[in-house]
C-alpha cells in the first residue's frame, strides 16, 4: 500500500530510495543520517523529492513525471514527531481533537473516547503540553495523529527522547495500538530493540540508499549487513553495568534493570557500562527453576507476547524487570509447554555477546 | 487634582481615541509587515526593512511634512483619497490618528516580528500533517503563538501615539477638539504666560495615562506567554 | 497673571516640558559663538543681514528661528541668547518682567503689517471691512493662522478680526499653527484656502497671493523690539545689535517688506 521511489539531492547529501510494502509495520532502519527522516518527511509532503513517484493506499501523492504534489495538509498521512509537537497553547483535549474536528463523520474510523482509553490519557485532557512529563507527551502525540484518521501513520523515532522506563511504556502502547487500530505504520529507528519488537517488514537505509528490505528477521539477522549499522540477529541487547568481577573464575556480574548477568571474558572495570546482545536463540524457557544446569544465567520473568511466525518458529517476548528479553522457540515446544501471555517462566540464556562498538 | 475640569476631559478622550484608531489601523499593516521581514526573503528585503524603521530616526517634524505632502488635499494620495472616498486628514482627528499610526509603526513591527520569529516552524508543520491548510495554520497557530509580540507591539504604539507631538502639529496644525492632543495641549500651555500650572497638571495625566498602558502591556504580555507554556515554562 | 507657586517651580516645570516636547532652539550654543532667537517672520530678511555680518566680522552666530512666545520661554528657562528679536511687545515685555532684559538695550527696530492671503490660484474677492464675510468664504474648511493665544502673529489677528467682529463667527474654524511660518506653508499648500500673515511673509512666498490688509487701526500696533539678554555670553552683542540698525541692514528690512522703526 506504500509506493515509493524517489531521488533527492541536498547538498552534498543524495537518496535514492525505491521499495514497496504492505505489511502493518514497516521499520525504516539505519544510522542517524541515512536518510530515515527525510524520506518520512517527503511521505507526507513536508519536503520534495527531486523525482520520482510516491504511492500511499492506490492514491498518488507525489509524481514528478506528471507534476502531481499533493499538498501536505491534504494527504492524510499521520506524523508522530520525534519531539511530539504538540501545541503549546492548547490543552491537550484540543491538541486531540485538531485533526479529527475536520474529518467528514462518515470517514473517522476511529473515536475520541476510543483513543483516550487507549492510550491512557482520561486525566490529562485538561492540562496543557507544558505541564506534561515526555513519556504523556508522546502518548497524546501518538493519538493526535491517530485522531487525524489518517490512512497511513507515520513514526518518526518516538522514544529517541525518552529513558529506559518510558520507551518501553510508550512501546507497549505503540503494539496495542498496532492490535486495536489497523491502520498501516512506518516507524522510523535507528534502535534495533524497536525495530525487532514492532515491525514485520524492515527498509534498511545506509547513506541516502536501500541496503536491504525484507521481513525482520532475514534482514536483522544478516551478518553481511553488519556494517550498515548495528546489526545483529533478532533477540536483545541490553544496558549493563559491571558490578563484581571474579579474577579466579573470570567471571563478570553485570547488572541491568532487572536483574544481572554472569559472562566470561568481560575485559572492563566495575563501574564501567557494558552493551550486550542475547541472540533469541540463544534463550530457552523452563516453566520451573532449572536444577542442576550448567546454565549460569537463568532469570525469572513474566511472559508478556507471543509471535507465531512462519516454519514452526515462535518469537516469545519475555519481562526481566524492565527489560524485555526475546526467546525463540519451536512451536511444538510453546504448545507442550502450553505457554501463555502472562505465564510465569524462567529464561535460560546460554550466549552473551559484548558490543564492542 | 481630584477630578478633571471638563476640558481636559476632552483633551484626554480626544487623545485616546486618536490613539485607539492610529493602533487599529496600523494593526493589519504591521502584522503584514513583519510576517513578510520574518518568513519571506525577496531583493529589497534590507531596503522594506529600513523603511519601516525611518519614524524612528526621522525628526518628527519631517514626517508631519511629509505627510502634509503626500495626504494633504492637493497632495497625490490625499487628493484621490478624497475625491473617490470622501475621507480627509487635513486639520482633522483622522490626520493625527495617521501621524500617531506612522510614529508608532516600527514599535509595532519589531515587537510582532520578533515573536514571530521566535514561532517554532516544526509546529505549523505538525499542524500541516494534521489537515490544516496554510490559512488555518496561521490562524490557530502561528497568530495565537505570536500574541505576546502582537500585544506588546500594540501598546507600544499605543502609549508612543498617546505621546505624539511633531508630526501631529506640523500636519494637521493644532486645533481644539480636533487635534489637540495631551501634548499639543500641553505646549499649547507652556506657551502662554499664566499656562504653566495646566501644562503641569495635564503632563501629569499624559504621565498617568502611558504608564497605565505599559503596566497593562506588561500584564498581558505576561499572561499571553504564560498561556502557551503552562505552568511550569520547562518546555 | 502668574502661577501662584514659586517662579522656580514653574521655570523648573517650563524647562523639563520645553525640553521634553523638542521645541525647536538651541539647546546648547557654542560658549562664544553669538546666539540670536528671531521671530519666525524675519528670516528671509536676517539671513541676509546676518551673512553680511559673518562676512565682514569673521564671527561665527547661530540663529534660531521660531514663535516670539516659544524663544521668550524658552530663554525664561536659561536658554543662553544673546539678543531676542521679538513679534510684539508682549514678549519682551515678559522678558523684562523677568530681568532677563539687559538695561539699556532695549529699542524697537522694525514696524509690519498683518495680511489676509489666499493660495496664488485662488480667485476669491473680499474686502476687508467690518463684519466681512469671511465665515461663508471658508465654507466647512479652515483660516490658517499662528496660533492666536501666543503667537504676535496670531494675536495680532484675532485682535484685527475682533475688531471687525468677525472673530465669533470663524474662531473654531481656526488652523492653529506653531507659528506664522507653519500657516504661510499650509495656505501655500493649498491646505487652507485663507490665512494671516505679515505682508513681508506674503512676499516671501510666490505661492501666496494678498487678498487685503488689514486696517492699522483694527489691532494694536505691530512693532519688533529688540534688546541684548542677561543669558547671553557673547562680548559681541553690543556690536550685532548696532549692526542691526545700521542703513545697510535698514535697507535689507525694507526690501523685504519690513518698514524700520
Amino acid at each position: 500500500m506504500l509506493r515509493i521511489d524517489v531521488e533527492r539531492r541536498v547538498g552534498s547529501f543524495a537518496m535514492r530510495v525505491a521499495f514497496e510494502t504492505d505489511a502493518q509495520v514497516t521499520a525504516l532502519f539505519g544510522r542517524s543520517g541515512a536518510g530515515k527522516t527525510s524520506l518520512v518527511n517527503m511521505i507526507a509532503g513536508l519536503t520534495q523529492p527531486d523525482r520520482g513517484r510516491i504511492e500511499v493506499d492506490g492514491q498518488v501523492l507525489f509524481d514528478a513525471a506528471t507534476g502531481i504534489n499533493v499538498p501536505a495538509e491534504l494527504r492524510r498521512v499521520g506524523y508522530v514527531f520525534q519531539e511530539g509537537r504538540l501545541f503549546p497553547h492548547y490543552t491537550v483535549r484540543r491538541n486531540l481533537l485538531y485533526g479529527h474536528e475536520r474529518i467528514p463523520e462518515g470517514e473517522r474510523y476511529v473515536r475520541f473516547d476510543q483513543i483516550v482509553q487507549l492510550l491512557g490519557l482520561d486525566d490529562l485532557l485538561g492540562r496543557r503540553p507544558g505541564d506534561l512529563s515526555g513519556g504523556e507527551k508522546q502518548r497524546v502525540a501518538i493519538g493526535r495523529a491517530l485522531l487525524a484518521c489518517p490512512k497511513i501513520l507515520l513514526l518518526d523515532e518516538p522514544l529517541a527522547s525518552l529513558d529506559g522506563h518510558r520507551k518501553n511504556e510508550i512501546l507497549q502502547y505503540i503494539e496495542l495500538m498496532r492490535e486495536e487500530v489497523r491502520i498501516p505504520m512506518v516507524y522510523v529507528s535507528h534502535a534495533v530493540e524497536e525495530v525487532v519488537r514492532l515491525a514485520d517488514w524492515v527498509v534498511l537505509l545506509s547513506a541516502g540508499s536501500v541496503a536491504a528490505f525484507g521481513e525482520v528477521e532475514d534482514v536483522m539477522g544478516r551478518p553481511d549487513l553488519a556494517a550498515a549499522g548495528a546489526m545483529f540477529e533478532g533477540g536483545t541487547v541490553i544496558d549493563t553495568r559491571v558490578t563484581a568481577q571474579d579474577m579466579d573464575d573470570e567471571l563478570a556480574t553485570l547488572a541491568f534493570d532487572g536483574g544481572t548477568l554472569t559472562v566470561t571474558n568481560v575485559d572492563a572495570l566495575i563501574g564501567e557500562p557494558v552493551r550486550v546482545r542475547i541472540r533469541a536463540r540463544d534463550v530457552s524457557i523452563a516453566l520451573d527453576a532449572p536444577q542442576r544446569v550448567s546454565i549460569q544465567n537463568v532469570l525469572k520473568g513474566r511472559i508478556t507476547g507471543l509471535d507465531i511466525g512462519r516454519s514452526g518458529i515462535v518469537n516469545v517476548s519475555i519481562a526481566i524487570g524492565a527489560t524485555s528479553l526475546r526467546s525463540r522457540i519451536t512451536r511444538r515446544a510453546l504448545q507442550q509447554l502450553r505457554l501463555g501471555v502472562g505465564l510465569e517462566v524462567y529464561a535460560m540464556i546460554k550466549a552473551v555477546s559484548l558490543d564492542r562498538s | 487634582m481630584a477630578g478633571l475640569t471638563a476640558e481636559e476631559w476632552e483633551v484626554l478622550r480626544l487623545s485616546i481615541k486618536v490613539a485607539l484608531w492610529s493602533v487599529a489601523g496600523s494593526l493589519p499593516f504591521a502584522l503584514a509587515a513583519a510576517y513578510v521581514l520574518a518568513r519571506a526573503s525577496f531583493p529589497g528585503k534590507s531596503l522594506f526593512d529600513a523603511a519601516v524603521h525611518l519614524p524612528l530616526v526621522l525628526p518628527p517634524v519631517v514626517i508631519g511634512y511629509f505627510l502634509l505632502l503626500l495626504l494633504g488635499r492637493r497632495g497625490p494620495i490625499g487628493s484621490l483619497l478624497d475625491e473617490y472616498l470622501g475621507v480627509t486628514f487635513a486639520f482633522r482627528w483622522t490626520g493625527a490618528a495617521v501621524a500617531c499610526a506612522v510614529m508608532g509603526f516600527p514599535l509595532m513591527v519589531r515587537a510582532i516580528r520578533l515573536s514571530l520569529e521566535a514561532v517554532d516552524e516544526k509546529l505549523e508543520a505538525a499542524a500541516r500533517t494534521l489537515g490544516a491548510g496554510r490559512w488555518r495554520v496561521l490562524a490557530t497557530v502561528t497568530l495565537p503563538l505570536t500574541l505576546p509580540g502582537i500585544i506588546t507591539g500594540t501598546l507600544l504604539s499605543f502609549a508612543r501615539s498617546l505621546g505624539e507631538f511633531g508630526a501631529t502639529i506640523t500636519f494637521v496644525s493644532n486645533i481644539p477638539g480636533e487635534t489637540r492632543t495631551l501634548p499639543l495641549a500641553i505646549y499649547t500651555y507652556t506657551q502662554v504666560p499664566d499656562g504653566d500650572p495646566h501644562a503641569m497638571r495635564l503632563s501629569l495625566i499624559a504621565i498617568a495615562v502611558s504608564l497605565a498602558a505599559l503596566l497593562v502591556s506588561e500584564v498581558m504580555a505576561r499572561r499571553a506567554t504564560s498561556a502557551t507554556k503552562g505552568r511550569d515554562a520547562a518546555y | 497673571m502668574l502661577a501662584t507657586r514659586s517662579s522656580t517651580g514653574s521655570r523648573v516645570a517650563a524647562a523639563v516640558l520645553v525640553a521634553a516636547l523638542g521645541v525647536a532652539g538651541p539647546t546648547a550654543a557654542q560658549a562664544q559663538n553669538l546666539t540670536i532667537f528671531a521671530a519666525a517672520s524675519l528670516k528671509n530678511a536676517l539671513d541676509e543681514i546676518d551673512a553680511r555680518y559673518q562676512k565682514r566680522s569673521g564671527e561665527k552666530t547661530a540663529i534660531s528661528y521660531a514663535a516670539s512666545s516659544a524663544l521668550a520661554k524658552q530663554a525664561e528657562s536659561g536658554a543662553p541668547a544673546d539678543i531676542f528679536i521679538s513679534a510684539d511687545l508682549d514678549w519682551m515685555d515678559y522678558l523684562e518682567k523677568r530681568q532677563l532684559v539687559r538695561p539699556g538695550t532695549r529699542s524697537n527696530l522694525l514696524r509690519n503689517e498683518i495680511v489676509l492671503v489666499a493660495p496664488a490660484d485662488s480667485k476669491a474677492a473680499l474686502v476687508i471691512g467690518p463684519g466681512f464675510p469671511l465665515a461663508a468664504a471658508l465654507g466647512n474648511q479652515r483660516l490658517a493662522m499662528a496660533d492666536p493665544d501666543s503667537v504676535p502673529a496670531g494675536k495680532y489677528g484675532k485682535a484685527a478680526l475682533e475688531h471687525l467682529g468677525v472673530w465669533p463667527s470663524i474662531s473654531d474654524k481656526v488652523a492653529r499653527a506653531e507659528n506664522v511660518r507653519a500657516a504661510l506653508n499650509f495656505v501655500s499648500r493649498g491646505e487652507a484656502p485663507f490665512g494671516v500673515v505679515y505682508r513681508t511673509d506674503a512676499a516671501a512666498d510666490k505661492k501666496v497671493r494678498i487678498i487685503g490688509a488689514f486696517p492699522a487701526n483694527s489691532h494694536p500696533e505691530i512693532i519688533y523690539p529688540v534688546a541684548q539678554l542677561t543669558g547671553g555670553k557673547s562680548p559681541s552683542a553690543e556690536r550685532y545689535l548696532a549692526f542691526l540698525k545700521s542703513p545697510e541692514s535698514s535697507d535689507i528690512f525694507r526690501k523685504h517688506g519690513f518698514v524700520p522703526y
